[in-house]
């Protein structure tokens, strides 16, 4: 944990760490951020704790260890059709969100800064409404053109909510991009699609995965949205939800686990392939 | 850089407008005009009435209702927001090198299932749950805390654990252009302490700390399933419940739960407002 000072260190200044930090205050603020942690990762440990220990109820100590929760979820048929059409709605979001969020960037980015502005605060409106109003909306809106709720709607309702973070994220990636490279296979004869596939797509390629990455984890995450259009299908969220309801079910938490291993990974990778190229 | 005339921008533009338009602009508009409807038994009438306003309005449990959740939004994210501002600061300037694997945690704890953390906290929380279970174990307390699950209080802890997360994203993404070298120069002016946060660095983020602000307040006044899981049946009731209910429980009354999701939306903008003017003050040389 040794700051690297490039400074020369001034009269009573310890500039090699942050401002003015002495060897106390940089242990309270040691101690700030492990209390943060704990506190952001406690359900987290709970929940993948309790699905592997043989109790039902969920108290300590812990008496044994069983993969009995695992077994019992996957036997579960509700589990498995929660399962794909999770896989499916993310699957269907990733495609559809990065296709619009990609050409609604390359749209922003040829705009002058002054119109920039308020249209990227205008596309992140969804993200600022309450999901519930979200959901009930599309509940409304689907009611009234006749349509019976189903998984088309969900996945309408999913692609709203991960649209907004795309598109953040690609135009982020989009403000550093060089468009003269793309004007210079324009200038030596290739057409828009060709320049888009041999020149500017390579170039985006990881932050376009990234978003991808991003919309699948909020896709897979998704509940308030889902469980107000999605009827009587199944998802792993609202398969989930339904479990909690019923009462104590260790099951609940190998589900959970599962949920939060598929998350980590694709929030890992997202953040990994963003970060590249910058 | 603006070379080419707007047409092809108009055109790339369009899908994702139309899409907005479609699903999330009609949609809001046909859920303002119901709330103007009335319900009648299993029929919903059109009408032009502002009955269910009224109702939001003079309604004794529910104006304690919006009262609690109004309250609960800004003590959440009162909370969120300075922890997430101290965090955010630390991870930038303090363990400068370490922010990236911290950034990365944060991240992760972020996804690790909305539902499924709500439901954790309920164990942790809970009469026979971990955290009353461990403090009679050591022996602080006899008898388990009752209050803490099926409360306001429940419904907070368990906010401020999926708030913060969200919160310190824009505030570290703003602090991430503060270089270092001006807090620097603040400081051998003079600067030290709350006055370098309050005259320097504050009014720096300030972007990041009010869109923080804003997400914390919007996502916690507009829950609904934390108070469903943890806020019990009395004490912890939000807004929120009573829309969910009006659209997915027996005696369903869509209108009245679109008036209602209007009349907290029109007063969340309406407290933020106030807030954010507040924090400018704050933040000033």
């Amino acid at each position: 944990m040794v700051g690297v000072g490039r400074r020369s260190v001034g009269a009573g200044h310890d500039t090699t760490r942050g401002p003015g930090t002495s060897a106390r205050s940089v242990w309270a603020a040691r101690l700030f951020i492990a209390v943060v942690l704990v506190y952001l990762f406690a359900p987290v440990v709970v929940t993948v704790l309790f699905s592997f220990t043989t109790s039902r109820r969920l108290s300590l100590p812990i008496e044994g260890l069983t993969l009995d929760w695992y077994r019992e979820a996957f036997a579960d048929p509700l589990f498995t059709s929660a399962l794909t059409n999770s896989l499916v709605l993310a699957a269907v979001t990733a495609v559809v969100s990065v296709v619009l969020g990609v050409t609604f960037s390359f749209g922003l980015a040829r705009l002058g800064r002054r119109a920039r502005g308020p249209l990227l605060t205008a596309s992140l409106l969804p993200a600022a409404v309450p999901a519930l109003v979200m959901g009930i909306a599309l509940a409304v809106f689907f009611t009234a053109l006749g349509r019976p709720p189903g998984l088309p709607n969900a996945a309408i309702g999913h692609i709203l909510v991960a649209l907004p973070f795309v598109i953040l994220t690609l135009n982020a990636r989009l403000e550093t991009f060089d468009f003269s490279v793309t004007e210079a296979a324009r200038d030596l004869g290739a057409s828009p699609l060709r320049t888009f596939r041999d020149i500017t797509l390579p170039i985006i390629r990881p932050s376009v995965i990234g978003a991808a990455l991003l919309a699948m984890a909020l896709s897979i995450d998704e509940f308030v949205v889902t469980w107000f259009t999605v009827g009587n299908q199944q998802t792993l969220p609202v398969l989930i939800w339904g479990l909690l309801r019923r009462g104590i079910d260790p099951t609940v938490n190998a589900l959970a686990t599962v949920v939060l291993v598929a998350l980590v990974c694709l929030v890992v990778l997202s953040n990994l392939l963003s970060r590249r190229r910058r | 850089m603006v070379t080419r005339l707007p047409a092809g921008s108009l055109r790339q533009l369009g899908p994702a407008t139309t899409f907005y338009a479609v699903f999330f602009g009609i949609p809001l508009m046909i859920l303002f005009v119901l709330s103007f409807w009335t319900q009648q038994g299993f029929e919903r009438v059109p009408d032009l009435t502002l009955r269910n306003y009224l109702d939001g309005l003079t309604d004794r449990l529910y104006l304690q209702v919006f009262l609690r959740t109004i309250l609960v939004g800004l003590v959440t994210s009162f909370i969120v927001v300075p922890l997430a501002y101290v965090m955010a600061y630390l991870m930038r300037f303090t363990f400068e090198r370490r922010g990236q694997l911290l950034l990365t945690l944060v991240l992760i704890s972020l996804f690790s299932g909305y539902l499924v953390r709500i439901y954790a906290w309920r164990t942790i929380l809970g009469t026979g749950g971990l955290l009353n279970t461990a403090l009679m174990h050591l022996g602080l307390i006899a008898e388990p805390i009752t209050a803490l699950i099926f409360s306001p209080w429940a419904v907070m802890i368990t906010l401020i654990g999926l708030l913060l997360p969200l919160a310190l994203l824009p505030i570290w993404s703003s602090m991430a252009n503060v270089s270092r070298d001006h807090l620097e120069a603040a400081r051998d002016l003079g600067a030290n302490g709350w006055r370098l946060h309050r005259t320097v660095l504050l009014p720096m983020v300030l972007p990041g700390v009010s869109t923080a602000f804003a997400i914390a307040f919007v996502l916690a006044a507009g829950d609904f399933v934390v108070p469903a899981m943890v806020g019990g049946t009395s004490g912890g009731t939000l807004v929120g419940n009573l829309i969910a209910n009006q659209f997915r429980g027996s005696g369903a009354d869509w209108p009245l739960g679109a008036a209602l999701a209007f009349m907290i939306m029109a007063l969340l903008v309406f407290v933020y407002l106030i807030s954010v003017r507040l924090l400018r003050s704050v933040a000033r040389w």
